[in-house]
């Protein structure tokens, strides 16, 4: 492909010889002096006769071949070239003609016809891309590279914001924590329980901090929880879906800290969300949840309980005023006894086990700001961390009456058995795998043992066994259809 | 008031176990990941400028969400083996990318 594109200049070059000594006419004065020169090369062919029409003929070629060069040669150059071609012609015409009356006529009989399709033939090729000298035909390349500098850019200031965030957050809850709780700031990793007085980072947009050592709880989880502004493509779509930062607060009690009831309050959007996804609300609060305008919180929130009761233990006048003030930043407030997260998806032919409970108060909280938040906004949360410590302390003192209490303990036994009945096919046919996979291994014993005698002595050992067996649950179908009489 | 602190009742932190729970996971930065090899192994094998590209960005994307706790390695490696596949779609055919309109 380069050794075309070297040797077409090469060409058109020799070419266009007649054309740059017509160009050197105009760069010397003494022009005569280079006619003189040049004719001296043909002089001993000269001939004084001229035959227009045959010029004529002989002139298209010529002058098609030279003006092809300015434009294939160099670029930069052909318009000027262009030009002093196209003057040049007028001076040299003079000089081809004679150099084209020197040729016999005879020698190109039958050659005319053949010179205008030279003009057809000639096809312009364009030169590829990547050799011209611009930058131009990048345009593509040029954009994804600016698009990478952009998220580049888009990161950078992401992550500092959310860093700065997460700094002005705990520096404004840094003293009511450290007033609240021994150990501040746990990473799990180091070998001596000591304050790191920092929040962990877990993500570019997620902080965690540890606190424990309080009266009433064991630990205190808070997440915050800020949107991805390190992330171009979140950015970009939560233009078209507004979110915003969040903080959650997750209270893990002791057995001791706290009655048996489950309870939540939020706003009906989260409440009904809640209600479908969260094992425990669904399975103790069964109603839809009920509008707060009794204990005079606004409309915007609904509360999920358990019984009636539980609702008025904990809604007191501070709790309702925390509420009322600050109803635009809850987004849910969920204690229960029986918190096991989020429903689990059960996977096929697994024995299921109910899952594991532990004693919780979970927060979540709206940063004001829809996602422009300030660091100054971090402030205004500092309220609602006053409303954590309180219902702590307010979960420890509160116990339901015996009516209340009888009431849970039915409603947890209920719940126990609806899951024994779901998994009790599930646990059939593990139980009766496991009692084949018994019998398999006595029989197993009884092949590998050598002695013949003792083989015999465990075969009927089994037998009696088995026959034992047939027994009991013969008497017991007797037994059943005896009480049905 | 008194003091509310208690330090011989004090927990470790017990980092949550994402096993039980993987819906708490956010699955992106895996994702991306795997997408960013996929594209640029197709850029590779397939001499598509575009694809390589696309790998480019996906393994930006994976590494801005990823969590602290990943291994460095695995991002670096999806992160070059798209560079490379930019590179050698670009060695063996240094045309520039035309657009599909």
């Amino acid at each position: 492909m380069r050794h075309l594109v070297f040797l077409l200049p090469a060409l058109l070059l020799l070419l266009a010889l007649p054309d740059t000594r017509g160009r050197y006419n105009d760069d010397f004065d003494d022009g005569e002096d280079i006619a003189e020169f040049d004719d001296n090369d043909f002089a001993e062919f000269e001939d004084v006769s001229e035959d227009p029409a045959v010029d004529v003929e002989k002139e298209p070629p010529p002058r098609a071949a030279p003006s092809s060069t300015p434009i294939e040669d160099d670029e930069d150059e052909a318009t000027v070239e262009n030009e002093d071609g196209q003057d040049e012609f007028e001076d040299g015409d003079g000089q081809e003609q004679d150099m084209y009356s020197k040729y016999d006529n005879e020698e190109f009989e039958g050659y005319e016809k053949t010179n205008p399709s030279f003009k057809d033939t000639l096809i312009y090729r364009e030169v590829p891309a990547h050799l011209q000298n611009s930058w131009e035909s990048y345009y593509m390349e040029i954009l994804m590279v600016t698009g990478l500098l952009a998220y580049i850019m888009n990161y950078i200031i992401g992550k500092n914001k959310n860093s700065r965030l997460a700094q002005a957050w705990f520096n404004s809850h840094r003293e009511l924590l450290e007033s609240n709780f021994a150990l501040v700031g746990d990473d799990g990793t180091s070998k001596e329980a000591t304050s790191t007085g920092k929040l962990n980072q877990e993500n570019e947009h997620i902080y965690n901090l540890w606190c424990s050592g309080r009266v009433c709880c064991e630990g205190m989880l808070i997440q915050l929880k800020f949107l991805k502004r390190q992330d171009l493509l979140n950015v970009l779509a939560r233009m078209m879906r507004p979110a915003c930062d969040q903080v959650q607060v997750k209270v893990t009690l002791n057995d001791e800290d706290m009655d048996t009831f489950v309870f939540a309050v939020g706003s009906r959007k989260a409440m009904a969300r809640m209600q479908k996804e969260m094992q425990d609300l669904s399975e103790f609060c069964g109603d839809k949840p009920k509008s707060g305008a009794k204990y005079g919180i606004p409309e915007s929130l609904a509360i999920l309980s358990e019984m009636g009761e539980v609702t008025d233990g904990v809604m007191d006048t501070k709790i309702v005023h925390y509420l009322t003030t600050h109803a635009d930043k809850i987004e849910s407030i969920h204690f229960s006894d029986q918190f096991s997260g989020p429903k689990v998806m059960q996977e096929e032919g697994q024995p299921l086990k109910l899952p594991e409970t532990k004693k919780t108060l979970l927060f979540t909280f709206n940063v004001p700001g829809m996602g422009n938040t300030s660091p100054k906004d971090m402030d205004s949360l500092l309220p609602l961390m006053n409303m954590v410590i309180y219902s702590v302390d307010k979960v420890k003192k509160l116990r339901l009456n015996r009516e209340g209490k009888q009431k849970a303990e039915r409603n947890r036994a209920r719940v126990e058995e609806n899951f024994l009945k779901q998994t009790h096919a599930q646990r059939q046919e593990a139980a009766q795998t496991r009692r084949e996979e018994k019998k398999r291994a006595e029989k197993e014993r009884i092949m590998n043992e050598e002695d013949p005698e003792r083989q015999r002595r465990l075969e009927e050992a089994a037998q009696r066994r088995e026959q034992k067996k047939l027994e009991k649950k013969q008497m017991k179908m007797k037994q059943i259809k005896v009480k049905a009489m | 008031m008194a003091d509310p602190r208690r330090p011989n009742k004090i927990f470790r932190y017990k980092p949550p176990n994402t096993e039980t729970n993987p819906t708490l996971e956010d699955p992106t930065p895996d994702y991306m990941n795997l997408l960013g090899m996929i594209f640029s192994m197709c850029g590779l094998m397939l001499k598509l400028k575009w694809c390589a590209w696309i790998a480019v960005y996906c393994s930006f994307i994976s590494f801005a969400n990823s969590r602290s706790s990943e291994d460095t390695k695995q991002m670096m490696s999806s992160f070059m083996l798209s560079i490379s596949a930019v590179v050698m779609s670009y060695l063996q055919n240094p045309q520039p990318m035309s657009p599909p309109w």
